[in-house]
């Protein structure tokens, strides 16, 4: 646990504090997003930490230790860096610059070497044909991956990441957050994790700081911030998608409703009498194979008239063939699908088997849920 | 052309004054490098950045002094032969390596130190195991137009008896002798181009793997 107590810094020659007396915990094994705009504090902070910056006033505690009573050289191997432009030693291979920290601690020699080969593997590179290249061999995504295993090398509990993936393109961008996403699950350290994009802070921090002008305007979980922005400064910094942004903080699966009724294709005639029986608005048509091509709602028998043909149900429902998703969809890519298709509803998928049903009401009711409700 | 003195030159004066020449150039090039790099190292701290400043103008200073001049400068107080020599040689050879310590310690990326720093390595450590490694082409170089300038600005010490190839061309100025100045003059060209040479080479093979092309 990383805790702040009135901490302030104020940079010679400057009057106005770069960070004005900051007070903060953050929690064992979460990630803790520092996110604002350029100049509000947030990477001084970060450095403040391990005494990159010694701050002016105040206390910085790690696990209730007092920071300013450990050596810094001593602080610093034990705390994970990476920095944007990550800062790999040219002249040093890749297993040689991962093996910086554990060589500062006297591990012996077959003991990085295992722990190197590990680490190439963790975070997705093959050991036999990166071990021994130089940074200079490697794509920016490639760097920037040996950038965070080397903060881990010597199995550090924080970690400190300032911009870790601001220099690479957004595809290669997007990657490496959901790969670094998933090793946080197995190694859960407590990460500090400055960006300026708000988007990136939402989809990583398990808490949200939100700085300006050195001071913290409000701190929480991304969906507290993004249902409850504690001033205009805030709901201005998320912007107006405020609520599309939430959106991206569930899974359909997490709203998805049981299936009401199902039909296969010669039972079309009777759909509206079974539509009735199960009580359900929508009603998948199956095909032969047990596979959904599409669904009917209570809305197009309204158009239609009870008695619809079968062939007109047939072709509205063909029409939504694609109007499916998996479980692990994000809400906000849903209602995409949702305003795509024209339609209330999209089926729930595992497999090409239907297995629930989410509707634009569900969505609805859920963006205006408040954290807690 | 008178064969007789150029075998005179070659076989009887050359080897001796080659011999004077080199141990001059290798002594002179070894106390520039042990002055001047730890005085690139101390300039690039912060604490003495901004003496940096000065220091070099000092140095760009003594080297505008013509070679002859300092040679005849130090002549009263050292005397006569090798050793006066040798210290105005030196004072010519500081500049080039001290200035390039300097540029070849500033032109490591701050984000390699920084990063170095961040994982906790002493600043001792980043010195001798980022700046300096990341820095020795250039520091090299350095020496390499020192070399090449104190060889040349050698064959100047035959005038306060320090030896060297200017024997050979001080005798052949005096007695009209064209072989003894072809001689003494064009092993002076040679003894720089190969100096420079071995010295490219080793600049070569000491610049770290992964730097460069």
């Amino acid at each position: 646990m990383i805790e702040l107590k009135e901490v302030t810094k104020i940079y010679t020659g400057q009057s106005v504090p770069a960070v004005d007396s900051l007070t903060m915990k953050i929690e064992k094994g979460e990630i803790c997003v520092f996110v604002g705009p350029s100049g509000c504090g947030k990477s001084t902070t970060l450095r403040m930490i391990n005494r990159m910056i010694e701050p002016s006033s105040g206390t910085i505690l790690i696990d209730n230790k007092n920071i300013k009573d450990s050596d810094p050289d001593k602080l610093r191997m034990g705390i994970g860096y990476v920095i944007q432009q990550i800062g790999l030693l040219p002249h040093r291979t890749v297993a040689e610059n991962i093996a910086i920290v554990p060589r500062l601690h006297g591990w012996p020699k077959d003991k990085i070497n295992r722990r190197v080969d590990e680490l190439l593997v963790l975070i997705g590179l093959d050991p036999e044909t990166t071990r021994s290249k130089f940074p200079s061999q490697l794509s920016g995504g490639q760097m920037q991956r040996i950038g965070v295993a080397r903060a881990m090398a010597a199995d550090p509990p924080v970690m400190l990441m300032d911009e870790p993936f601001g220099a690479v393109d957004p595809i290669a961008r997007n990657h490496l957050q959901d790969e670094f996403l998933r090793l946080q699950r197995e190694i859960k350290k407590t990460i500090v994790f400055v960006t300026h994009d708000i988007n990136e802070a939402i989809k990583m921090g398990d808490k949200i700081a939100i700085f300006n002008r050195g001071r913290l305007v409000q701190y929480g979980t991304p969906q507290d911030i993004l249902s409850r922005p504690a001033n205009d400064f805030v709901a201005d910094f998320i912007g107006y998608d405020r609520v599309v942004k939430m959106l991206s903080l569930f899974r359909v699966e997490d709203i998805a409703r049981p299936v009401g009724c199902t039909i296969e294709p010669n039972e079309l005639p009777n759909a509206w009498n079974k539509m009735q029986d199960y009580q359900a608005a929508v009603c998948f048509l199956i095909n032969s194979a047990g596979e959904p091509s599409g669904f009917i709602t209570g809305d197009d028998f309204l158009k239609q008239g009870k008695d619809a043909s079968p062939d007109v149900l047939n072709k509205i429902a063909g029409q939504r063939k694609r109007a499916f998703v998996e479980g692990d969809v994000l809400l906000r890519d849903a209602l995409s699908l949702i305003l795509e298709f024209n339609t209330e509803y999209l089926g729930v998928l595992s497999g090409n088997r239907v297995v629930g049903v989410i509707s634009l009401g569900d969505i609805r009711k859920h963006a205006s849920k408040k954290e807690g409700d | 052309m008178d064969w007789m003195r150029v075998k005179q030159a070659l076989l009887e004066r050359a080897p001796e004054a080659l011999g004077v020449h080199i141990v001059m150039v290798l002594v002179t090039i070894s106390i520039a490098i042990a002055i001047s790099v730890p005085l690139g190292v101390l300039l690039t701290r912060p604490k003495y950045k901004n003496l940096g400043v000065v220091v070099l103008n000092i140095l760009n200073l003594l080297q505008t002094i013509p070679g002859l001049a300092i040679i005849a400068l130090t002549m009263p107080f050292l005397g006569l032969g090798l050793k006066p020599t040798i210290f105005a040689l030196t004072v010519q050879g500081l500049l080039p390596i001290a200035r390039n310590t300097i540029a070849g310690l500033y032109g490591v990326s701050p984000d390699v130190k920084e990063a170095a720093l961040g994982m906790g390595m002493s600043h001792k450590k980043i010195l001798y195991e980022v700046e300096l490694p990341l820095a020795m082409p250039i520091i090299l170089a350095g020496v390499r137009t020192a070399t090449v300038y104190v060889v040349s600005v050698g064959t100047l010490a035959a005038y306060i008896g320090g030896g060297g190839l200017g024997d050979l061309i001080v005798t052949g100025l005096a007695m009209f002798w064209p072989e003894f100045l072809i001689v003494g003059a064009g092993l002076g060209a040679i003894l720089a181009i190969s100096l420079d040479r071995l010295l490219a080479y080793v600049e070569y093979r000491i610049t770290p793997p992964g730097l460069g092309t």
